[in-house]
């Protein structure tokens, strides 16, 4: 809440101003002419004066001899000549801003909140989003860069590998952006759809299919038309389900489930997966040729520790965001910013946003310092520095979730191979997860 | 248009915005009474001024143009 002043001959204007100013929750006190405003200041201090500049008694700018300067008080000259706010504009220092009428209830609320407008605008700093997505300078990036350039100006459908958390499917909608195609993009992910359900996902269905099908539904290839269709965790797919999907991407037709008629379907498929491309072999969780209709092109992004000159300008991003959804002026020191680079991120960005969304959280809204924890850990990491070994004394449930995060380690995060190592169903690996509460659903 | 003229051109659109600000600031109170922040009473008094306001802002653009009329420039005095 500011408390304003409010210097204006106009009762009739300054009477609905001052409505405006409390229903924006701000203290409002008047001064019809200068002298009044004069005394108001010699009794009390105001965040912000929004001060008439014709006066009976003399100009508004006579009454900024009467400010203090350590009071910081920001100033908005109102006048009704456009061609005044020139004049204004040169003598304006920082502090001091204009309206000219007519005045609208938005244009007092820009003023009154221009308190913190500056400081946030300042510590935006302009950071380049390739493809309208991508952030990252380093080596690294720009062979990504020139990899998207290339491929997005083709039709070939894309494979993308990449760890957990590397932006995979920001990758993914750059792929679209820079291809111009005329259709949307579609993302979806195959690990989160049960047997039953996936085939209606992407082919789509038609009424009374099956059980609970009350009406006809558009799959993702449909949907896709002439655009782009993101298919994530591809390696998660049923190996039964693979057939259809080949059917599809060999013959560019698709059938909903239950139908009968034969739809022609045109957009690139990019996929994706966290899994390596030695192990997509030996694992035999995807078809030899499905793999190769759908990793024409495969693109590795890079894990972030091997691109950690990218991690201030990934940082600065987060905080500008948060900044800008909060209204909050959290500002980076070099040294944190140097303290982030020494950490090797196992959970990639987004374990690095998810760090700067809780470091925000923690810091003084009011304020500009962002305090971050005392250690940068991820559960992922955890495991293995906090790894005890089996002693007496621990807990069943304690020695089984480091056997599960340690084996997620191992295999990069892959859940199905976790699950097949541990010896126990995906699903319950998955209800695990959930459990240790380590598990969100934008997880890769 | 000489120096005079323009002079006279801007106090008569000065003279015909302040209308045009009260139209304005009176629809944000009328705005304010709809969203429930303000009695409702207050919306109908704010609709007199928006009309008086018009009436204010028509009669200034009439008498703008009676200054600036060939009529008013072949009597070497358009302001009066």
């Amino acid at each position: 809440m500011l408390t304003v002043l409010l210097v204006d001959d106009d009762a009739e204007f300054t009477d609905v101003a001052c409505t405006i100013i409390e229903f924006l929750g701000h203290e409002v006190l008047t001064a019809s002419t200068l002298a009044e405003a004069r005394e108001w200041l010699s009794k009390e201090s105001f965040d912000h004066i929004l001060l008439d500049f014709m006066l009976p008694d003399g100009s508004g700018l006579h009454l900024m001899e009467s400010l203090q300067p350590e009071q910081n008080t920001r100033v908005t000259l109102i006048t009704g000549h456009p061609s005044v706010k020139g004049i204004i504009k040169d003598m304006c220092g920082p502090n001091i801003d204009y309206l000219v009428k007519p005045i609208q209830r938005e244009d007092l609320e820009s003023v009154l909140q221009g308190k913190k407008q500056p400081s946030s605008k300042r510590s935006t700093t302009a950071i380049t989003k390739h493809f309208g997505q991508l952030i990252g300078e380093s080596a690294p990036m720009q062979e990504l860069y020139k990899l998207i350039g290339r491929v997005s100006k083709t039709k070939a459908n894309v494979m993308l590998l990449g760890e957990s958390g590397v932006g995979k499917e920001v990758v993914a909608a750059a792929i679209h952006e820079a291809s111009d195609c005329e259709g949307t993009y579609v993302a979806t992910n195959c690990g989160a759809f049960s047997k039953e359900l996936i085939g209606s996902e992407l082919f789509g269905h038609e009424k009374g299919a099956f059980t609970g099908a009350v009406g006809r539904k558009e799959g993702v290839f449909e949907q896709a038309e002439n655009g782009t269709l993101f298919l994530d965790e591809i390696t998660e797919m049923p190996i039964d389900m693979q057939p259809n999907l080949l059917r599809v991407l060999e013959n560019k037709v698709v059938i909903r489930v239950g139908g009968t008629k034969a739809m022609p379907v045109n957009c690139r498929v990019v996929s994706a997966t966290n899994r390596s491309m030695e192990e997509i072999a030996e694992s035999k969780v995807l078809r030899e040729d499905i793999y190769f209709r759908l990793a024409v092109f495969p693109i590795t992004i890079p894990p972030l520790r091997e691109r950690k000159e990218d991690i201030p300008l990934l940082a600065e991003h987060f905080i500008n965001q948060l900044n800008e959804e909060n209204g909050s002026q959290f500002r980076w020191q070099p040294v944190q910013l140097e303290k982030l680079q020494t950490y090797d991120w196992p959970g990639n960005v987004r374990e690095l946003r998810h760090f700067v969304h809780r470091a925000a959280i923690m810091s003084d809204p009011e304020g500009t310092e962002i305090e971050l924890p005392k250690t940068i850990e991820s559960p992922f990491a955890k495991k293995q520095t906090l790894s005890t070994g089996l002693k007496a004394g621990r807990t069943i449930e304690e020695v089984e979730k480091e056997l599960i995060y340690a084996t997620l380690e191992k295999v990069d995060g892959n859940k199905t191979t976790a699950a097949e190592m541990l010896g126990i169903s995906t699903k319950t690996l998955y209800n695990r997860l959930h459990a240790y509460g380590d598990l969100n659903s934008d997880s890769e | 248009m000489d120096e005079g003229e323009f002079a006279r051109l801007q106090k008569a659109v000065h003279d015909a915005r302040r209308p045009l600000n009260r139209i304005t600031m009176q629809s944000e109170l009328i705005k304010l009474a709809l969203e429930g922040a303000v009695p409702k009473e207050k919306a109908l008094t704010a609709l007199d001024k928006i009309i008086a306001g018009s009436k204010d802002c028509s009669d200034s653009l009439s008498e703008l143009v009676a200054q600036f009329s060939p009529d008013a420039n072949d009597e070497g005095s358009p302001t009066e």
